[in-house]
């Protein structure tokens, strides 16, 4: 025995690895999954029993270990977030839920809401456990109405079987969750506008410093974080940091819920290991494209595209590697534009969504992003437009780059950008002659 | 905290937002939405810089530069929000590259794309900060090329206010400053985006303090109603004055224009007003413009009144006092008169050998305070108790009371002002209302924000103050007249004791009377608070140290109108509403009387001369914490109008004599011995400086306490100059009697009703207001100049009705 390195195992990353199993959406769609009967029979609420016969600090460590980040798309590492809470002196504290999914092309969230609901309080459970939080908010999307709907019951059955209230599961620890549904605005998936959303006041970001830790929820300590960490959180838990961390790549560990939208065969949420391949996902999962695709975006609609191309088709998908592509992984929400869609007409949708989510508190946002760019695309998709007009776009969106408020701004400007340094010969073709290279055709009209 | 801006260096106390880095620095950077005195929001994105650090590795040495060998500047990836960026140590700031220079000019282009640019007829125009801006940082160009966003131009926020939502640039500073400065939450913005619009939920500014938005609205976008399009700005003359509408020495500016008022803005007096004042003070100059305004001395001929000139009236006035005593003349003087108009008065009254000198109105007790707190301490105190309604009364106390609750101290000063972005400062801040207790005979305003609101009776303030001051002292206490149980009290007196600053302000129903004086004194004592007493008009403090008083207390001037003086010279007073007054007025020998308009008193003189307003007079006056500030003139055509002084002047010259006071100048000789300084190097932040309490021996308080269920009541606005100040009337409704539902339906009275009826036998015209603030079997009427704060007797079943309610409907 001298010094044999043993060799590290591979790290997971493909679904198709005999060691990945999916554990997020086990249950998503099976009949009757969304009860606490169903939850329990499999396993329901063990992990968070597991974590209350832990201290928080323990727990903490667990997630920090794991890897796990954030997947509400900013990618922050949740342990280290959770590490970030005051320590304890007497006043409130809360755990928020993000379940605000509004990102055009992200949807794992919703399925896990209407169909585990109880995945999620569990996961709250645990995260509140860890940071001492004896209070929880969810903070449901307006329109999830389904979910909210499940999500009510859930609470119900939970409050009712001592799982949610004083003393939870047994123990002396007390947690509830307050239910709270949004109204349609995006801008309330920003964490600090989802606070004053909550608060009942004009949902716009807050100035950080103060960071929620110090002052979030009616200015108290506060740890917010998207569904899919807090369910994330119970596999960590029951089945160990390392378990977790054996999956994906080194600056991205665990599973991760992939979403894939526009012209593939089977669009859906898929689990992968993190690091797992678009061509595994686009094609081997969701059936490959049903026509021609020119770019994907990679991770919801404020991620900037990347031209479709085998090169890109085996990037793996996760933090790093999206960073050096000059994009982002944000919430795994892989959009595929196909090849006879305009991408002038395309970007003008994200456009207007961005502009008509701009919440007016930011100059370069109010007037950039929801006045004077929507009207730009306006005016070259009624071919109205001259090569002078891209360089007014591309100038305006340069000094919309990094100069607003909240991220907001940049979600709709880098995925113009991205359009632009791709697709430039789409716009000068609009511009030139008047109409676009790819024509509306029916599927895509308003 | 050292900080490079460009190629400056300087050191900066920690917790400095880079934005008043790089005005210390004297470099300059655009902004719109930071305001100084209100929270930075990093809204406008104006200010934008290049901004780099040195970082630290982990064991907490600097990260070198292996060119230099100095800490390595990590410029951070984007442009940083200068205002919402607090400094570090060895901090780079860039202002001037390229980069930022194109970001700025970026931002300026964004803010005008919806901007109407209509600054020809806007009132703002000259004197916008987006003018400025936009000529400075901006390319003169725009390629917007679109229809610019159509809104509401003329949208009357409120009768003061007009808001022109088309200019607004979303800044923020007026939904913040009502938040954040009087804290009544009544404006904010309503849809999103590009949309964005400022609006208010309901009809109306219901605060005291709506005026201020117009002077921090960084374009044209808030106006001030009295003032639009009365003029450019470049035509004004600015006069940096102060207010004598109040006591609170609150900086104004007042804009005048071909020998007009047209507006009055907030000056800049850190200690005092900061950058705020009330809707009274802005609003309330449009009296002094009124045509009916008396512009030449008057003579009596029989019934009626002939102009006369100065020499002539003062020929007739000398003559008159010739066939008197001395001794049966009175001499009387509002008391927000100057000190040197006070000088005048004693001197004319010297010259006439008469001891019946006051000035009026004036409470019983002293207005210096043996421990006196300053608004500073006001608004850097941990506990404050007021007693009465200080937001009608005095509103900027108001306001620093308000300060107080957020508990920030007042930010250190730099070579250009308050701070533009204080970073203590955030939207939104907890109060600490438990260090607040108001007491008063109703419900007030300022108790919303009071941790305890306690509601005497009428008349209870002494009884209230008495049995605190047992509970401090460990006496018993009447238990009845607490307010609230006897623990409870023990804890706020404990909490008033352990405050490592505790004021007490005393306002109008205790200076009322000696009684509740004394006791609020005692429990002041007792638990170890400095005090704020207000004063009933602007210089009542300066004129009690200066000795514009009586020579013997049967002598003031409740005693020279009850028949001692058979001569009167009443300046600035109107006791003739009051029947039996007026009668005797009638029958005075010699009735002089020096105001702005023919009023009820006037009408009743000999001779009548015209006066200034406060707007127009030079001199000195004293605010309530004992500052000594100017008062300037503005360019106001006045006629031959003169303010005391210049009364004096010809009085004088007709006797023969050159009093001390006949003019500004020489009443300040007098002022310079008798203070120590010479007033006219005041300037105008004004000087703190003690004087000694009104002289010994000379009793002058009223000989009775006054009586009556009724309580005349402090308003923010001068009710003797209401019907003259039209917006304002329009905003606020006719004067007031204020009384409780239940109260009302034994009178056949309805909210809105005009009635006539007698308080303390004098009638009054009042508009019924029905309030549930109002306790059961009070009515509240206005305090006026003759008439002032404290009880009276309202004759309920007198009431004529006058105009009802469906009727004006
Ligand atoms: C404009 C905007 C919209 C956002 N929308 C969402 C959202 O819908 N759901 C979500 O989980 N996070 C959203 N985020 C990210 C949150 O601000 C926050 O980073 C996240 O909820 C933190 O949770 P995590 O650490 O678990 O990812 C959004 C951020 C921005 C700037
Ligand atoms: S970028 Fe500015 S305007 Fe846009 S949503 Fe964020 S804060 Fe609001
Ligand atoms: S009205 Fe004036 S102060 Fe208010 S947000 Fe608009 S520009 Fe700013
Ligand atoms: S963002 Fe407006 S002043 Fe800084």
């Amino acid at each position: 025995m001298t010094d044999a390195v043993t060799e590290a195992p591979k790290p997971i990353t493909s679904r198709s690895d005999p060691r990945f199993e999916v554990t997020l959406y086990a249950h998503v769609g099976a009949p009757g999954s969304h009860t606490l009967a169903y939850y329990r029979a499999h396993g329901g609420y063990d992990a968070a029993r597991k974590a209350l016969g832990m201290t928080p600090a323990e727990v903490v460590d667990e997630v920090k270990a794991s890897g796990l980040r954030g997947r509400g798309g900013a990618g922050f590492p949740t342990g280290v977030k959770w590490s970030f809470m005051p320590p304890v002196d007497g006043r409130q504290r809360f755990l928020v839920c993000n379940a605000d999914e509004s990102e055009p092309g992200s949807f794992k969230d919703r399925y896990l809401l209407e169909d585990d609901p109880h995945q999620l309080i569990e996961g709250m459970l645990i995260g509140g456990w860890a940071i001492q939080a004896t209070l929880g908010v969810v903070y449901v999307r307006g329109e999830y109405h389904h979910a909210h709907e499940r999500l009510r019951v859930a609470l119900d059955e939970a409050r009712a079987e001592g799982i949610l209230g004083t003393g939870v599961l047994g123990s002396d620890f007390d947690f509830d969750l307050i239910l709270h549904r949004g109204a349609g605005a995006y801008i309330c998936g920003e964490e600090t506008s989802l606070m004053n959303s909550f608060e009942g006041l004009r949902a716009t970001p807050r100035l950080k410093p103060p960071f929620p830790a110090q002052a979030g929820v009616y200015g108290l300590p506060s740890t917010i974080n998207n569904v899919e960490s807090f369910c994330a959180a119970v596999h960590i838990v029951a089945r160990g940091a390392a378990w977790h961390a054996a999956m994906g790549t080194d600056d991205s560990k665990g599973m991760k819920l992939y979403q894939v939208s526009g012209p593939v065969r089977r669009p859906g949420v898929y689990e992968m290991p993190m690091g797992a391949r678009f061509r595994e996902l686009i094609f081997d999962l969701a059936g490959g494209p049903s026509e021609r695709a020119k770019a994907i975006i990679p991770g919801g609609s404020s991620t900037p595209m990347l031209p479709w191309s085998d090169a890109t088709l085996d990037l793996p998908m996760d933090y790093g590697t999206m960073a050096k592509h000059n994009s982002m992984l944000g919430t795994g929400g892989v959009i595929v534009i196909p090849e006879q869609k305009c991408i002038v007409d395309a970007i003008y949708n994200l456009v207007r969504f961005y502009g008509h989510e701009s919440c007016g508190k930011c100059t370069p946002c109010r007037e950039g992003v929801a006045t004077w760019l929507p009207k730009m695309y306006r005016k070259l998709l009624a071919g109205q437009g001259t090569r002078d007009d891209l360089a007014v776009m591309e100038d305006m969106v340069k000094n919309m780059r990094g100069t607003a408020f909240c991220p907001l701004a940049d979600a709709c400007a880098m995925p113009v950008q991205a359009s632009f340094r791709h697709f430039r010969h789409e716009y000068e073709h609009l511009a030139d002659t008047g109409t676009s290279r790819y024509p509306r055709r029916r599927e895509w009209a308003e | 905290m050292r900080v490079k801006v460009n190629d400056r260096e300087l050191e900066l106390a920690p917790g400095t937002s880079v934005i008043d880095a790089v005005f210390a620095a004297g470099y300059d950077v655009p902004y719109f939405c930071s305001q100084a005195y209100m929270s930075p929001i990093g809204a406008c994105r104006m200010c934008l810089a290049r901004i780099g650090a040195p970082r630290k590795d982990r064991d907490g040495n600097w990260l070198v530069d292996d060119a230099t060998g100095e800490p390595k500047v990590f410029f951070f990836p984007t442009m940083m929000a200068t205002c919402t960026t607090v400094v570090m140590e060895g901090m780079v700031v860039d202002t001037l590259s390229k980069e930022v220079k194109d970001a700025q000019r970026g931002m300026v282009e964004f803010t005008l794309i919806n901007h109407p640019l209509d600054c020809p007829v806007c009132d703002k125009g000259g004197a916008c900060e987006l003018q400025d801006r936009a000529y400075e940082y901006g390319t003169g160009r725009s390629r917007f090329v679109f229809d610019k966003r159509h809104q509401e131009k003329h949208h009357p926020l409120s009768e003061l206010i007009t808001l022109d939502r088309e200019r607004c640039i979303h800044c923020k500073r007026c939904v913040r400053y009502f938040e954040e400065v009087p804290g009544d939450e009544v404006l904010d913005f309503i849809e999103r985006g590009g949309h964005t619009y400022i609006g208010t939920l309901e009809e109306g500014l219901p605060s005291n303090f709506t005026g201020n938005i117009t002077d921090i609205c960084p374009v044209g976008a808030l106006l001030d109603a009295t003032s639009r399009f009365r003029g450019r700005n470049w035509e004004y003359d600015h006069t940096f004055t102060t207010s004598l509408d109040d006591a609170s020495g609150s900086a104004i500016v007042i804009d005048a224009r071909t020998g007009r008022i047209e507006r009055i803005k907030s000056g800049i007096n850190p200690e005092v007003n900061k950058s705020w004042i009330d809707d009274g003070i802005r609003f309330g100059h449009e009296y002094a413009g009124d045509p009916e305004r008396l512009r030449r001395p008057l003579l009596r001929r029989g019934d009626a009144f002939e102009e006369a000139s100065w020499d002539e009236a003062a020929a007739f006035i000398s003559e008159r006092l010739g066939g008197l005593s001395g001794k049966d003349v009175g001499i009387a003087i509002r008391a927000d008169a100057t000190l040197e108009e006070g000088v005048a008065a004693r001197a004319l009254a010297e010259l006439i050998g008469t001891g019946q000198v006051d000035h009026a109105p004036r409470h019983g007790p002293s207005l210096v305070p043996v421990h006196g707190a300053t608004l500073q301490d006001l608004a850097t105190a941990t506990a404050v108790i007021v007693l009465g309604d200080v937001t009608e009364e005095l509103p900027a106390l108001d306001l620093r009371i308000k300060d107080a609750l957020k508990g920030v101290s007042p930010p250190p000063l730099f070579a250009h002002g308050v701070p533009i972005a204080d970073l203590r400062l955030k939207e939104r801040m907890p109060r600490a209302r438990e260090r607040l207790t108001v007491v008063a005979p109703y419900r007030v305003g300022l108790m919303q924000h009071a941790g305890r609101p306690v509601v005497v009776p009428v008349g209870g303030e002494a009884a209230w103050l008495q049995a605190m001051t047992d509970v401090a002292n460990g006496t018993d206490p009447d238990e009845g007249a607490l307010g609230m149980g006897r623990a409870e009290a023990q804890g706020l007196v404990r909490q008033w004791r352990e405050a490592s600053k505790a004021v007490m302000v005393v306002g109008g129903f205790v200076l009322a009377s000696a009684k509740a004086t004394d006791a609020a004194a005692a429990l002041a004592k007792a638990v170890g608070a400095s005090q704020l007493l207000v004063p009933p008009m602007a210089n009542g403090r300066g004129l009690e140290i200066t000795q514009v008083l009586p020579s013997h207390a049967r002598y003031d001037y409740r005693g020279m109108l009850a028949g001692s003086a058979k001569a009167l010279l009443l300046s600035g007073l109107d006791p003739a509403r009051d029947p039996a007054t007026a009668a005797r007025l009638g029958a005075c020998e010699l009735l002089v009387v020096h105001d702005l308009f023919l009023t009820d008193t006037a009408k009743l003189a000999h001779v009548v001369l015209p006066g200034k307003s406060g707007y127009e007079k030079d001199g000195t006056t004293v605010s309530l914490e004992g500052r000594f500030l100017p008062v300037r003139a503005a360019p106001v055509d006045n006629g031959e109008a003169e303010d005391l002084t210049g009364v004096v002047k010809v009085l004088g010259e007709a006797f023969g004599k050159r009093l001390e006071g006949r003019s500004v100048r020489s009443a300040r000789r007098v002022l310079r011995k008798e203070l120590g300084f010479d007033p006219a190097e005041l300037d105008r932040l004004g000087l703190l400086h003690d004087l000694p309490r009104r002289r010994s021996g000379v009793s002058v308080g009223p000989r009775q306490e006054a009586t009556g269920a009724a309580l005349r009541v402090p308003t923010m606005v001068r009710p003797e100059y209401l019907a003259r100040n039209p917006r304002l009337r329009a905003a606020l409704g006719d004067l007031a009697l204020r009384l409780h539902p239940a109260d009302a339906a034994g009178h056949d009275l309805h909210d809105g009703d005009e009635v006539r009826v007698p308080v303390d036998g004098a009638p009054w015209r009042l508009r019924i207001v029905l309030s549930e603030a109002v306790p059961r079997g009070v009515c509240l009427v206005p305090a006026t100049p003759d008439a002032p704060v404290g009880r009276a007797h309202v004759a309920l079943e007198q009431v004529v009705h006058e105009r009802r309610a469906l009727e004006v409907a």
